[in-house]
């Protein structure tokens, strides 16, 4: 059985998916692009596949949870979620899948250029985060993923730091899988 | 040093007596023992190491007692957070071992899971033999 959760972040705020995404597969304009949530098979190992993507305004990529034997999140970083910094567009709406049991999935539509940041809740103390890269950015997240912590917000752990992939690399090959 | 933790906490989860007097042969447990995946969402079946059952007020370290598809048990584990493995003030001592007979223990490196939201190391005391361990394999 597949599970699903849909929810569009844009500019407005929040709105429950399902219209608007079912408008655009029907028109064939923006495909869903899959992001993987695996791990390997003693959970020594957890990651997102790809870990980098850029996209066009509109899209809507959707995580799904492939590791048999875990849960995974899908988080912004930002304040909304657990005093995490700022690493989404501010005018942008967090999002939070909430735990993704094996094969269930969610979905955001990102209609806002920028750069997204987001990381798995249980995961990011062992570097499990992402990087969404929406049209032509203006430029990077409002500070480098080593920078000290926001005020009020929870430093990004080291593992975490090491894992994002350049917005350069991104802009470069579309697609960016760990390595 | 890290080692040294490990090997050191699987020592005593050896050779220390079982404290409680609950049945733990079959699952489910008695006593205060909960099933993992109804205190936080994870599956009900992990592969590689069953279906998990702690008391909470064991949390993080546990004992986890860890049961096959048939309800038999076939382990106990313990989830030990890297930090406080490296943090020389910070000990595990006296955790309970009520699973009986050890055959073999494995430690190895989680990233983490609801629940132990760490990184941390998982000791486990295998109460089966090694070719048994496939009684908790995947599917």
């Amino acid at each position: 059985m597949m599970l699903s959760r849909r929810h569009i972040l844009g500019i407005g705020g929040v709105l429950l998916a399902s219209p608007l995404y079912g408008r655009a597969a029907a028109q064939g304009a923006s495909p869903q692009i899959e992001i993987r949530m695996q791990g390997n098979a003693d959970g020594s190992q957890v990651w997102f596949d790809p870990i980098g993507i850029r996209i066009r305004p509109g899209q809507t990529i959707r995580w799904i949870n492939l590791d048999p034997g875990n849960a995974h999140t899908s988080t912004a970083y930002h304040p909304q979620n657990d005093a995490h910094s700022l690493r989404i567009p501010e005018r942008a709406a967090p999002w939070n899948s909430d735990y993704l049991l094996p094969q269930e999935s969610f979905s955001v539509t990102f209609t806002l250029e920028g750069i997204y940041d987001y990381f798995c809740l249980p995961h990011e103390h062992a570097g499990m985060v992402g990087r969404i890269v929406v049209g032509q950015p203006s430029g990077p997240p409002a500070k480098g993923v080593a920078s000290p912590a926001q005020p009020g917000t929870e430093p990004i752990p080291e593992a975490a730091v090491r894992a994002f992939p350049s917005v350069d690399e991104i802009m470069q090959r579309g697609i960016v899988r760990r390595t | 040093m890290f080692l040294r933790f490990v090997a050191a906490a699987a020592i005593a989860a050896f050779t220390m007596p079982a404290l409680a007097a609950d049945q733990v042969e079959k699952a489910p447990p008695t006593g205060s023992y909960k099933k993992v995946s109804e205190l936080v969402k994870l599956p009900d079946f992990l592969p590689g190491l069953g279906q998990l059952y702690v008391d909470p007020k064991t949390l993080p370290a546990g004992p986890f007692l860890a049961y096959d598809r048939d309800g038999r048990l076939v382990s106990t584990v313990y989830m030990l957070p890297i930090e406080d493995l490296a943090n020389k003030d910070k000990r595990f001592d006296n955790l309970a071992a009520p699973g009986g007979k050890v055959d073999h223990v494995d430690v190895y490196y989680n990233a983490g899971h609801p629940g132990v939201e760490k990184p941390h190391a998982h000791v486990v005391l295998w109460h089966v033999s090694k070719t048994d361990e496939a009684r908790v394999a995947a599917k």
